[in-house]
This record gives structure tokens, sequence and C-alpha cells, in this order.
């Protein structure tokens, strides 16, 4: 079963899009064109260029945060806040059908 | 009208030097994309390799570590394993140990950081288009794209100006070391063993080595907190600090990396200026145009052709077997040319986007530190140079830098008007 996702842009307005389980958010919101959501490095963790903040009770579902991804949110465009996430390392998952995601301001 | 029409017959050596003096041999690479996109190249300088051309073949491929390794070389030509030790940059791991290393400079070259340097830029550019726009007929590269890089990493990094003259030039010797006019090293006509150990197998290698360490321990004596080089000597997250030999390549990398990328960068811009007048008027009404322009030039100039991996397994693709230890080179400059990718490859679309070009090495965990500067120096040269044209052309033929690694206009007659 899909789920669905939306991400609220930095100018307003939002995308929306239906992403097979499995799939990282950071890929399903290029295939989509989300702006400033870019994932240079192909989510190897290595850019920090898919940085989202992650809304409401849904961030505690996105699992932990690891090591390297903290170090990497440090880095990352725009203000890190207490739901930040890089969206290459939250996958797409039943659980998460309805997620709401706030992209930054770069 | 087009900028510039490839001369290669389709069947061009891809391991030769001299054939990417004439320019990238881009109707092989439309041969081998539509024929044969895994195809063995037989490579007299060393072990033959994979050459791999499609976009999405290469979108896939860089990401996957863990067949295709970094860690036993990124270039083209062998080394031993003693030489790879010696020589070696994080470009030349994997992860996590790539990832480690990178932690301790990426905070140094963030977007966010790299912004606070727009002001700079602008200021160098000034003094570089006032200094070159004197005159009506001169080489662009030399007065123009040969300047900007290297006296914004001086900046950047926190050198002292009376160096960076040296520094372009060791930099270039670095890198160009197949172009005679840059270096009396040439690499594939070396007959010494001796700089094998050195960065780059160059003897400017050993000189920036030297540099490096004396620059670090004067930094330290007087306190000196100025510049990138600081952030990058600050403990990481994990508390660990870089070692004495990861600075030292790290910063002949930058050297050699963050001078003549963004040169070439440039030199193709100003190029494609010349042969399509109508960029320099999109480039003056401005406005979102400089949203999207600075990833065009750079995909359009592809200064980094290759580089290459080395498979750990056995690996299918294609209906062929890429062999564990052999080598495979990721033709970037192939892939941002593929049209089914990129509509009409072939000419400067300001305004394309998506632009998901490769020229970053996009798509892996090696993608470019530096893409953050690269694409800020682009669109502030470019904004700044624009304004003041009314005209440019070309004032005789270009010529393409001695290298199948760099690809690069090494020099760029024109004529101009001021605005």
């Amino acid at each position: 079963m899909k789920m669905n996702v939306t991400w609220t842009l930095p100018a307003g307005g939002t995308v929306s899009a239906a992403v097979e389980p499995g799939q990282n958010l950071m890929e399903a919101a290029t295939e989509n064109n989300v702006e400033n959501v870019t994932g240079e490095c192909g989510g190897s963790l290595s850019c920090a260029t898919c940085h989202v903040y992650v809304e409401g009770d849904w961030f505690d579902k996105t699992g932990e945060i690891g090591e390297f991804e903290d170090a990497m949110l440090d880095m990352a465009p725009g203000e890190r806040r207490p739901n930040s996430r890089l969206s290459c390392q939250i996958e797409a998952h039943p659980d998460l059908d309805g997620l709401q995601l706030t992209v930054p301001e770069s | 009208m087009t900028i510039w029409t490839p001369t290669d017959s389709g069947y061009a050596d891809l391991t030769s030097h001299d054939t990417f003096a004439d320019g990238v041999p881009h109707n092989t690479f439309a041969r081998l994309r539509r024929d044969d996109p895994l195809h063995w190249t037989e490579y007299e300088g060393g072990e033959n390799f994979w050459s791999v051309t499609r976009y999405d073949d290469i979108t896939v491929m860089n990401k996957n570590t863990e067949v295709f390794s970094s860690a036993r070389g990124i270039r083209m030509e062998d080394q031993s394993y003693e030489e790879y030790l010696a020589r070696r940059t994080f470009q030349e791991t994997d992860p996590p140990e790539h990832t480690q290393v990178r932690m301790k400079l990426l905070k140094a070259f963030s977007n966010t950081v790299m912004q606070q340097y727009e002001q700079d830029i602008r200021d160098l550019c000034e003094e570089i288009l006032e200094d070159a726009l004197g005159q009506e007929t001169f080489d662009a590269t030399k007065l123009i794209a040969r300047q900007l890089p290297m006296r914004m990493l001086g900046r950047i990094v926190g050198l002292p100006d009376e160096d960076l003259p040296w520094l372009v030039e060791k930099g270039d010797a670095l890198i160009a070391n197949t172009d005679p006019d840059f270096t009396s090293h040439v690499m594939d006509k070396l007959e010494t063993d001796e700089f094998r150990m050195m960065p780059f197998n160059s003897p400017a290698g050993a000189e920036l080595y030297a540099y490096a360490k004396e620059l670090m321990e004067k930094k330290e004596r007087d306190g000196d907190t100025s510049g990138v080089l600081h952030l990058i000597l600050q403990p990481a997250k994990d508390g660990s600090m870089i070692t004495e030999t990861e600075f030292r390549n790290f910063f002949c990398l930058l050297v050699a990396a963050g001078n003549d990328t963004t040169r070439y960068s440039i030199a193709a811009g100003i190029q494609a200026m010349c042969h399509q007048p109508e960029l320099l008027g999109q480039m003056k009404e401005g406005g979102s145009v400089w949203d999207t322009a600075s990833d065009e030039i750079i995909r359009w100039a592809t200064p980094a052709t290759y580089f290459r991996r080395t498979a750990t397994q056995d690996y299918e693709m294609h209906g062929k077997t890429i062999r564990a230890g052999d080598k495979v080179l990721y033709w970037f400059a192939s892939a941002n040319r593929d049209d089914s990718k990129f509509e009409d490859p072939f000419r400067v679309n300001l305004h394309r986007s998506p632009n998901r070009h490769l020229s970053f090495g996009q798509f892996g965990p090696h993608v470019c530190l530096g893409m953050w500067l690269a694409r800020l120096e682009v669109k502030v040269l470019f904004q700044e140079l624009s304004k003041r044209l009314s005209h440019i052309e070309p004032a005789g033929p270009h010529k393409f830098l001695r290298s199948n690694f760099v690809g690069g206009i090494k020099e760029l007659p024109v004529s101009i008007r001021r605005a």
C-alpha cells in the first residue's frame, strides 16, 4: 500500500504524493520536484540537501536520528530545529501514511 | 548558433590526452551511449577498464560504494598500493571512513557559510573585470576565469594575498599535469618515478605539502582563526580531529580542485556567451535566471570529465559482467550530454530546470564539497560580467587543455564592447 506524504514549501503551497513503501523520502521529493530538496549525494549522508521538518506527532514515528545524520543536520541549509531530519534517512512505510513535512528556507 | 561542434570520428581513444586536446569526443560518447553503454576500453598505459556513459547507469552505480569502491584510486592511471597510501585524500576512501573525514570538512563549505562570502566574491569580480575589460580583445581564460577561483580560495582559507600567484601555478601543475603548458613534468611522458609518492605524482605536490605545514604552524603560533582552515581544525561532533597527513593531503586537494574546476566552468560560460548571443540578454534581464544559470553553465562545462571506481565483486550489467577488481570509469562528460535526460543537451539553456547534472559527481557520497562555493562564484561572476558588457564574440579559435581528466578551455580569445 502506498503512503501519502505532503510537503509544505518555504514560500507556502504544498506538494502531495503517494509513495511506495521502502522508498526514501528524499527520492520521493526529488521525483516530485519538491523545491529545495535536492539530495545531491543520492542519500549517502554526505550533503544535507534533503533537510526537512517533520510536523507534529509524526516526528516520533520517523525513527532515531543516527550519528552521521546528527552531525550533518548541524550543517544543513536552513535552521536546525528539534524536528529536523534528513529525508533520505526516512523510509516510506504504511504507518507513515499522511506524513506532513515542511521544507526549510535555504 | 552552435557553441562548438565535436570533431571526433566517433571512435576516439578515450585514454589519450591528445584526444581531449581537441575537445571532449562527444561523437564517441554519443555512439557508446547508444550502442555500447558498458564499454570495455583498451588502455595502453595500464589496466583496461569499463567506460560507463549513460546518465541513468552512473547515478545508480555512483551510490553503490560497496560494489564500486574509491579506495583503489579515482583516476584512470594505475598506482601501487604504496603510492595510493601516500597520496590519498578522503576522495580515495569509502564510507564509513569517508563520512568521518567529510564530516570534519563539511561545516566549512556548507551553503550557509559560503553565502557569507558573496560580497567578497563580488568585490573580487569587480576588481578582476575592471582590469580585464579595459581591453577590447583579450584571453578570457587568462584574465577572467583563471583569476577568481584562486583569489577567492585564498580569502576563504585565509592565505596571504602575496602567495596566491604561486599557489595558482602549483595548482595548475597538479591537476593539469598532462598539459605541457602547465607543467614540465608531463605525467604520461615522465621518465622519473621520483615524485610517485607525492600528491598527483607531481613535484608541485611536494612543495604544497611543505607550504601547508608551515602555514598551519604559523597560524597556530599567531592564534590566527581567520578562514575555513580554523573550522576544519576544530574537533568534529564525535570529538575526532583531522590528522596532519589528512590535513596536508586535503590542502593539496583544495588548491588543485579549488583552482581549475571553477576556472573552466567560467571559461565554458564565456565561450557559450560568445556563440549564443541571446545569453547576454537573458543575463542582463536578470531575475529568476540566476536561480538556474550557474548549474547550467557548470553542466555545460563539466570540468571533471570522469571519476574512476574499482569493483569489489562481480556485477552484471547490460548483458556483461564487471569482474571484481576491474576498473570502472563514470564519464560525467557523457552523462551531462545524455539526451534521454537533458533536452537539447548541446545548447546552453540558462532557465533549464530541473537540471540534475553530474558535474559535481552527484548521487554519491563524494559529491563535490565545494559545490556551493562554485555555484556562488559562477553566479556572481556572470552577474557582474553581463552588467558590464553590451556585446561579446570570439576573437579566434579557443584551445582545450590536454587532459582527459579535466575538461577545460585554456585559451579563449574574445572581443567585447562595454555596456
